[in-house]
C-alpha cells in the first residue's frame, strides 16, 4: 500500500471517531440554548470551553488546571508504575507455581471485583489525607488486573513453546526471555491497559476524598461549594480525554509495534499461530 | 578396470563396512503418569542414520515415548541412552518437530530459525549464515522476514523443521509432523523431508498415525500396541530410497503394517470397551 492511501486511511478513521463526538457536543449546544436544559446545572459546551480557557490561565486569571492534571497524573502513572513492578514479577512467579496459584487464586478472586476507593477510608485513619493515601488506593485498584492478565498470559503459554528453547540447550533465563515474556506480552498489554485505567478511575474518588490542594478529583469536588458547574464539567472532560489519550496513545502504540505486527492474519481469530 | 579386478584390488571393503552405531537404546523404558502407564515397556534399538517411524493406536504412547527421548519427560523404568549416555535432560544433538509447528510468532521466519545458534551464543552474523542453507533446502527462500501468521500450514512446518536442523542436531524427533497438514502440502513436505534425511544424514525417528507416511519414509517401523504399550512389532522396510509411492513392493508393507496395527486398534478398542 502507497503511504498517501494509509494517511488517508488514518484520517478517515480519526475523522469518523470524531463526528459522532461533534454531533453530541452540537446536540448539546442546541439543548441549553433553546432551553431545553437548564444552563446552570447543564452548562453549555461553548461555557466550558470558556472556563477551561481561564482556568488555563489564557485570560490573565491563575492558571490552575494544568497544575491538576499534573498533579492527577503523577499520582495515576505513579501507582500504575508500582502496579506493574509489582504485579508483573508476582503474575510470572504466580503463572508458573501451580502450587503457588493454588494458594493465591482465592485471595486474587475476592480482591479483583472490590473497588479499590473502599480502602480510602482506611488508609485516611492511617496516613491521613495526602498523596500517600491516594497513590495506595490507587495502586490497590491497578495491581489486581496486572497480576491476573499476567498471570493468564504466562499461564496460557503452554510447554511446548518451552520444550523447543529447552531442546536447543537454552536455560531458564533463555526461557523466560526468549518466550515467557513475549508469549505473554498480549496479556501484559491487556494487564497494562486495565491497569491503567482502574488507577485513572480510581484516582478521581481517591482525590476527592483525601487530595489535600490539588488534582482534577479535587477540582471537581471543591468546585462544588462555589456551585462552578462549568470548572466541574472541565474536570469531567479532561478526565475523559486524557483516560482515552493514554490508552490510545501509549498502549495503542505498544500493541502497534508488537501484537499487530506479529498477529496480523491472524488478529480477527485472535488466534496466535 | 574390470568388476572382476575391481574386487580383487578391494578384497576387504565389502566386509570393512562397519554397522552403523547405535544412536538410542531403549531397555524396558516405561514412563507412568501417576496411575496411568503410558509406556510400560519399550525396548529398540536405533543406529546412526536409521530413519525409524512409531506407529500405533490413539493414546497409547507414542508421543510420550518421543518426549523421553527428547528429553522433556523422565522414564519412571528401564533405561533410555543417546550415544550410550543416560537421557537426563534436553539437549541439542536432539532436535524436535512438532504437529503444530510451535513457531514464534513474535520473530520473523529467519530470527525463528536462528534460534537455536542464537541460544548456543553464535554472533548473529554466524547464526545467519547456518540458517540461510537450511531456508534454501526447505525451500522458504524470499521469507525470511515474513511473521509466521501470514505463512500457510506448510510454510510453517518448514519453518520449524528448518528451526530444528540448523541446531545441527543428531536426531531429529517429529511428532505427527504432518498431521495438520492439507494432502497436497503433505506430500510436498514430506518428499522434502526425504530429501534432507539423503542429504544431512541424521538419525531420524518420527511418530505418526499414517501407515502410509510411515512405509514411505522409514526405515523400520515399530508398532505399539495398545495401552500399557510395548513394541508389538518390528517391520524392516527393505526397499532403497527415495521411494516410489506407487511401487508394488511398498504396497506389501503397507499391507502387512495395516494389518498388525488393525489387530492392535480392534484390541484396545475391546480393552477399552471392557472398561
Ligand atoms: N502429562 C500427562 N499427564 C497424565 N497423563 C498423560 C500425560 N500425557 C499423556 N498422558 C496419557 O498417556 C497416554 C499416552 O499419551 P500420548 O500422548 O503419548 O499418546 P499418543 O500415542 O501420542 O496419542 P495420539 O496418537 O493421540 O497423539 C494417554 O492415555 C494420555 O492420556
Ligand atoms: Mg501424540
Amino acid at each position: 500500500m502507497p503511504p498517501g492511501f494509509r494517511l488517508f486511511d488514518r484520517v478517515i478513521v480519526v475523522v469518523q471517531f470524531l463526528l459522532p463526538i461533534l454531533g453530541l457536543l452540537l446536540f448539546w449546544e442546541l439543548a441549553v440554548r433553546t432551553g431545553l436544559a437548564q444552563a446552570s446545572i447543564l452548562p453549555a459546551p461553548s461555557t466550558i470551553l470558556a472556563r477551561a480557557v481561564e482556568l488555563l490561565g489564557l485570560t490573565g486569571e491563575r492558571a490552575v488546571l494544568f497544575g491538576h492534571i499534573g498533579a492527577s497524573l503523577k499520582r495515576a502513572l505513579l501507582a500504575f508504575a508500582l502496579a506493574v513492578a509489582v504485579g508483573v514479577p508476582l503474575g510470572f512467579l504466580l503463572g508458573l507455581s501451580r502450587e503457588a496459584q493454588l494458594w493465591v487464586s482465592p485471595i486474587l478472586s475476592l480482591m479483583l471485583p472490590l473497588p479499590a476507593v473502599a480502602w480510602t477510608p482506611i488508609l485516611l485513619v492511617v496516613f491521613g489525607p495526602g498523596d500517600l493515601t491516594i497513590v495506595i488506593v490507587c495502586f490497590l485498584g491497578a495491581v489486581f488486573p496486572v497480576l491476573y492478565s499476567t498471570m493468564q498470559g504466562v499461564r496460557a503459554c503452554g510447554t511446548q513453546p518451552v520444550w523447543v528453547v529447552r531442546s536447543m540447550g537454552g536455560s531458564r533465563l533463555d526461557v523466560l526471555r526468549r518466550v515467557l515474556i513475549p508469549a505473554s506480552l498480549p496479556a501484559l498489554i491487556t494487564g497494562f491497559k486495565l491497569g491503567m485505567a482502574h488507577s485513572w478511575r480510581t484516582l478521581v474518588a481517591a482525590e476527592m476524598l483525601a487530595a489535600l490542594s490539588s488534582g482534577l478529583g479535587y477540582m471537581i469536588f471543591s468546585a462544588r461549594s462555589y456551585m462552578d458547574v462549568s470548572t466541574m464539567f472541565v474536570g469531567v472532560v479532561c478526565l475523559a480525554a486524557i483516560g482515552m489519550a493514554i490508552e490510545h496513545l501509549l498502549f495503542g502504540t505498544l500493541e502497534r509495534a508488537t501484537i499487530h505486527r506479529w498477529y496480523v492474519r491472524d488478529a480477527g481469530t485472535g488466534g496466535r499461530q | 578396470m574390470s568388476n572382476v579386478e575391481n574386487i580383487l584390488a578391494h578384497p576387504v571393503r565389502e566386509t570393512v563396512v562397519p554397522a552403523p552405531r547405535p544412536k538410542i537404546t531403549a531397555e524396558g523404558a516405561g514412563v507412568r503418569f501417576g496411575s496411568v502407564t503410558a509406556v510400560e515397556d519399550f525396548t529398540t534399538t536405533i543406529r546412526e542414520r536409521e530413519f525409524v517411524s512409531i506407529i500405533g493406536p490413539s493414546g497409547c504412547g507414542k508421543s510420550t515415548m518421543l518426549y523421553a527421548i527428547a528429553g522433556f519427560l523422565k522414564t519412571t523404568s528401564g533405561v533410555l541412552k543417546v550415544d550410550g549416555e543416560p537421557i537426563v535432560k534436553p539437549g541439542p544433538n536432539r532436535g524436535i518437530v512438532f504437529q503444530e509447528f510451535v513457531l514464534f510468532p513474535w520473530r520473523t521466519v529467519l530470527r525463528n530459525i536462528t534460534l537455536g545458534p542464537e541460544i548456543a551464543g553464535l554472533p548473529r552474523a554466524e547464526a545467519e549464515e547456518r540458517a540461510r542453507k537450511w531456508i534454501r533446502l526447505t525451500g522458504l527462500g524470499g521469507f525470511e522476514d515474513a511473521y509466521p501468521a501470514t505463512l500457510s500450514g506448510g510454510m510453517k512446518q518448514r519453518v520449524a523443521i528448518a528451526r530444528a536442523l540448523t541446531c545441527e542436531p543428531d536426531i531429529l524427533l517429529l511428532d505427527e509432523p504432518f498431521g495438520a497438514l492439507d494432502v497436497q502440502t503433505k506430500n510436498y513436505v514430506m518428499k522434502d523431508l526425504q530429501d534432507l534425511w539423503i542429504a544431512a544424514s541424521k538419525t531420524i525417528l518420527m511418530v505418526t498415525h499414517s501407515v502410509q507416511e510411515a512405509t514411505l519414509m522409514a526405515d523400520r517401523v515399530l508398532i505399539l500396541g495398545a495401552r500399557p504399550s510395548r513394541i508389538v512389532a518390528d517391520v524392516k522396510i527393505d526397499l532403497p530410497h527415495p521411494r516410489d509411492p506407487a511401487d508394488p513392493r511398498l504396497g506389501q508393507y503397507r499391507q502387512e503394517v495395516t494389518a498388525i496395527l488393525s489387530a492392535e486398534v480392534d484390541r484396545s478398542m475391546k480393552i477399552e470397551r471392557s472398561r
